[in-house]
């Protein structure tokens, strides 16, 4: 059924729409086709459920998404005036966290059940997302549905390197995407989201979700999603989209130290759907650039490592810092300990925060050179099995985490 | 003619005891401030030192972002740097109260002149303190930015602005004290154009190796500018 794109200003307004049972957050701009599809996959879901859409871009009083309601069918209505406008069009992740938590207090205050949020590009191929993300909060009692992407071999770079097998390593869930940015969230959770922001913690509703979850034991469910549309890579803005993200990760790190200190062994999560074929193809990186950045922040950046890393990781990089281009390879276990080294140093405030996960910029970019020759040149192994063998690198790498953040100043290897 | 000049002796040697046995005192005065604002001087660094350990203050000072003063501390202890600071300002403290313990004009001058110039010591090191942690972290700033922007100049620019800073520092801390300070603007002035023409020089000729390089790399990139960069971060 083809649904009209332009819905009506009909049914209850702003002031009537007291109560949903779910919510679900576009935070991203989309087609107004793209809009109504998703519509139309929301009415499927069992059950009368009330379904509140928030976006900017619909009318300003409260509408049902079309005219048409059927009994023990959903019903889908937009409520634009609960969502703020966005500042920026290239949201950072504490603004986008602001957004996430909109979205949350609009849940609240509708009563609802549970909500989603849509912050990917709504395209016409992924309009079943949200109906996706709503099903297991309603059928499975989950508290927060997460995504997986299919993704080709050089997207989600930043989430690959270190959010996911970091997550994976600290609290022994394989999660694949925590940072979503989609999510499905549960009623018990953004509860406890507001609260905690409400007591003045200082948790990122974007970075935080996954990690309460994990923490809290509450019920995580993955979803098998298709391809997103990622931001193409901003190579001026580098440094801070790093210092951006990694920042509040680091930040949960130290608060949830008492909790990843205890877990062992990683468990897989509880999938639902079948992951989506992809091709791999991809154009050639040029990995000479990545290599001489790395170089460059090798000559340079001694000094400001040397605060940071112990003696043996300087040496290495200096050992790699001399290789040619096409020799150029970052062992897991040698970045691993970066980064752990950088989350210590972020905890000790050994330098400006900022600085630092600034200045790691040229080490990220070394392994993202060695990722591209691991997948690209001679004896190139799948992506799948490149980032299984780093998850595993971070897990056997927590003992020196836990050692290094117990003992800051005793244990230097 | 010989009485004469046995009573000038006389009155001269009486002169210069009655002068001795005023200044005696003074002399016991100072001695005693000295050695009274020594052992106070040890007590309170004693104090000071004790009271930052166990606050930890040696560690939360790099939280605070002024990791740097460690580096100008004796033993890298900022500890020890504050509680001798403190102690040498009791001992500063008893002798110029032993000056003036020996009642003569200039004595009473020179303590007045210290004591108002006291304030001006402590914004000339306020002045000099702020400087120092503001080149610094201007300084990693820049150096940390012009890396990430592969500048292969950027330790150059990094310390241009690092000792821009720190010679400004100096100069309002030298006007602060007083000191020679026509020489110090001028000298300032001089010096820092100097430093900017450097720079601008350096920057200048630099960049026209960078852009030619530049055009170079883009004549090179020209015919794969088609094909779109696979990578994604986010």
């Amino acid at each position: 059924m083809e649904a009209d794109p332009t819905p009506e200003p009909m049914g209850p307004t702003g002031e009537q729409v007291d109560s949903a049972d779910l919510v679900v957050g576009l935070l991203s701009e989309s087609d107004p086709n793209a809009i109504a599809k998703m519509c139309d996959e929301l009415r499927t879901l069992p059950g009368p459920l009330r379904i509140a859409v928030l976006h900017n871009d619909q009318p300003q009083s409260s509408s049902p998404a079309t005219s048409e309601t059927t009994q023990g069918r959903a019903f889908v209505f937009f409520v634009p005036s609960l969502l703020p406008k966005p500042e920026v069009p290239s949201a950072g992740v504490q603004s986008m966290s602001q957004t996430y938590q909109s979205v949350f207090a609009a849940a609240e205050k509708l009563q609802a059940r549970g909500c989603c949020i849509i912050a990917s590009k709504l395209e016409a191929a992924t309009p079943p997302w949200a109906w996706r993300m709503a099903q297991p909060l309603f059928e499975s009692q989950a508290d927060l549905v997460l995504p997986h992407y299919a993704r080709r071999k050089f997207e989600g770079l930043l989430n690959a390197s270190i959010l996911a097998p970091m997550m994976r390593a600290l609290y022994a869930k394989r999660v694949n995407n925590p940072m979503g940015p989609d999510f499905g969230v549960s009623r018990r959770l953004f509860q406890q989201m507001l609260a905690a922001k409400a007591t003045g913690n200082r948790l990122n509703s974007l970075a935080s979700l996954t990690p309460t979850a994990l923490c809290q034991n509450l019920q995580i469910i993955e979803v098998n999603f298709g391809t997103r549309i990622y931001p193409p890579a901003d190579w001026s803005n580098m440094s801070s989209v790093l210092a951006d993200v990694l920042s509040p990760v680091f930040v949960d790190m130290e608060q949830n130290a008492a909790f990843w200190q205890r877990t062992r062994v990683s468990a897989p999560l509880p999938v639902v759907g079948e992951p989506f074929p992809l091709d791999q193809d991809s154009p050639a990186v040029d990995t000479r650039a990545l290599v001489e950045s790395f170089q460059l922040g090798n000559r340079e950046l001694q000094e400001i490592w040397s605060l940071v890393l112990p003696p043996s990781s300087l040496f290495e990089l200096r050992k790699l810092s001399r290789l040619p281009v096409e020799q150029f390879r970052l062992p897991d276990e040698l970045w691993v300990r970066i980064v752990y080294d950088f989350a210590l140093a972020h905890r000790l405030r050994t330098i400006s925060r900022d600085h630092l996960l600034r200045s790691m910029t040229p080490l990220y970019l070394g392994w993202v050179a060695s990722y591209a020759h691991d997948l690209t040149l001679g004896g190139a192994v799948s992506p799948a099995r490149r980032l299984e063998s780093l998850s595993l690198a971070y897990e056997a790498g927590k003992s020196y985490l836990v050692s290094r953040w117990r003992w800051p100043d005793r244990f230097n290897p | 003619m010989w009485e004469q000049i046995k009573q000038a002796l006389v009155d001269s040697t009486t002169h210069f005891l009655t002068r001795f046995a005023h200044f005696l005192p003074g002399l016991a005065a100072l001695i005693l401030a000295l050695l009274v604002s020594a052992v106070v001087a040890w007590i309170l660094a004693a104090v000071v030192r004790r009271v930052l350990a166990s606050l930890h203050f040696d560690e939360r000072l790099g939280g605070w972002g002024v990791a740097s003063l460690a580096e100008w501390s004796p033993m890298k202890s900022p500890t020890r740097l504050i509680s001798r600071s403190v102690g040498a300002l009791v001992m500063v403290s008893g002798f110029l109260v032993g000056i003036a313990a020996f009642d003569l004009d200039w004595t009473y001058l020179f303590v007045q002149k210290m004591f108002a110039y006291i304030p001006d010591v402590l914004a000339a090191l306020l002045v000099l303190f702020v400087g120092n942690v503001l080149a610094r972290f201007l300084g990693r700033s820049v150096l940390i930015g012009a890396v990430n922007l592969n500048l292969e100049y950027a330790r150059f620019l990094s310390l241009g602005v690092k000792w821009i800073v720190i010679v400004l520092a100096f100069a309002m801390a030298l006007d602060h004290l007083r000191i020679a300070q026509g020489i110090v603007e001028l000298g300032f002035g001089i010096l820092f154009g100097g430093i900017a023409l450097t720079l601008a020089l350096a920057v200048g000729l630099n960049a026209k190796d960078l852009i030619a390089k530049s055009a170079e790399r883009d004549v090179k990139k020209a015919p794969s500018e088609a094909v779109e960069d696979p990578l994604r971060h986010l």
